[in-house]
């Protein structure tokens, strides 16, 4: 990781290849990238499919830890949307697992982090916006442009109330997309040059007798990287929940 | 009843007496992990805190970005380079005030369920 003296923290996020494909002109490799969002894939499968195999009334740690996220996502769906809302509850419970998992899937050593690509979020968030929108306008035609304009406002004030809302809601896919992204990328910079100290303090000769200190910090930053890796998928959950509220009921 | 109780009277209240100390420190103990919830409690509200620092900051940022976005963009169109970016920089900047103040003013979700069930 540490060519030379240089400290290297970008090399981890490098996408590269493991199978080239071609379709058409298109460049449909099947990279790192792929491999791990098919691990990912297959770790929320096993937990739900496998957690709830034994169907028991006293629940096994396996079934638990499913019948947890079941309940959690559940309960944020209903207090955000209401019963109404339940239906987008298939969406939201995979955004929840695929973001958790690949959040928490990065942190073991030598894998790569799925949502630290701008692109990976983008996706996601575009997904989300995308279903606010074209549900809001199959459900409520044109009514749904009162998402736009607050109650009560002098009409002399309405266009820049109803261009600032405009803004506002594009700004929405856009915040969700960066702040997942931003997490995860600073927070696995900021490992991997923590790294790169203990390293580098080790091969200084007499340094050498403080290189615990960046290790301690390594333990500590891990430990806040878990607690942001929970955090980001509750918030994104959460938002998501937020965003299809206001299709479901445009207009405050 | 005589005055003086009798010896295995005595002993029995005294056994008694003694099962009833031994329970009612074991009952105290039980009620004892109150430093384990606070301690829950207290991650908690850090993680909630924590939360909406990061949706504040990434609110902000994004109506300042998508405002400067749209103004680049509508001046390519009509060519009224840079008007329309400076203006609708400001407009951006001021949405993002507007996303920090919803998140700020308004109560979240459940709250206002809770607020709207109970009639207020």
């Amino acid at each position: 990781m540490a060519t030379g003296n240089a400290i290297d923290p970008i090399h981890q996020f490098i996408v590269a290849p493991l199978a080239q494909i071609r379709i058409g002109g298109i460049d449909a490799s099947f990279t790192n990238a792929s491999l791990f969002m098919v691990i990912v894939l297959l770790a929320a499968t096993f937990l739900m499919i496998i957690g709830t195999a034994q169907k028991s009334i006293v629940p096994g740690r396996l079934q638990s830890a499913a019948e947890m996220a079941y309940e959690f996502v559940a309960s944020t769906v209903r207090g955000t949307t209401g019963t109404e809302g339940m239906k987008f509850f298939p969406l939201v419970f995979s955004l929840f697992m695929f973001v958790l998992l690949s959040n928490l899937i990065g942190l073991i050593p030598y894998t790569f982090t799925v949502t630290s690509q701008i692109v990976v979020t983008f996706a996601l968030a575009a997904l989300v916006i995308l279903t606010v929108i074209i549900y809001g306008v199959i459900n409520h035609g044109t009514h749904f442009l009162h998402l736009f304009v607050p109650s009560g406002v002098a009409p002399a004030l309405l266009p820049f109330i109803v261009l600032i809302e405009v803004i506002s809601f594009v700004s929405r896919p856009i915040s969700l997309s960066v702040r997942l992204f931003a997490n995860m990328l600073a927070g696995h910079i900021t490992l991997k040059v923590f790294g790169a100290f203990v390293a580098l303090l080790l091969s200084a000769g007499g340094w050498a007798a403080i290189s615990p200190l960046p290790l301690v910090g390594i333990v500590a930053l891990t430990a806040f990287e878990l607690l942001v890796a929970f955090l980001q998928a509750y918030v994104f959950a959460i938002l998501t929940c937020v965003y299809l509220n206001d299709a479901l009921h445009p207009g405050h | 009843m005589s005055n003086e109780p009798k010896p295995e009277e005595n002993q029995s209240e005294e056994a008694m007496k003694a099962r009833l100390a031994a329970l009612t420190a074991a009952l105290e103990k039980q009620k004892d992990p109150k430093p384990d919830q606070e301690a829950l409690e207290a991650t908690q509200r850090t993680g909630r805190a924590m939360s909406l620092g990061f949706r504040v900051l990434s609110e902000f940022v994004a109506g300042i970005i998508v405002g400067a976005v749209m103004g680049w963009q509508f001046d390519e169109w009509l060519g009224t380079k840079p008007v329309l970016l400076i203006v609708m920089t400001a407009f951006g900047t001021i949405a993002g005030f507007w996303n920090v103040y919803r998140i700020a003013a308004a109560p979240t979700g459940p709250q206002a369920r809770d607020d709207k069930r109970s009639g207020s």
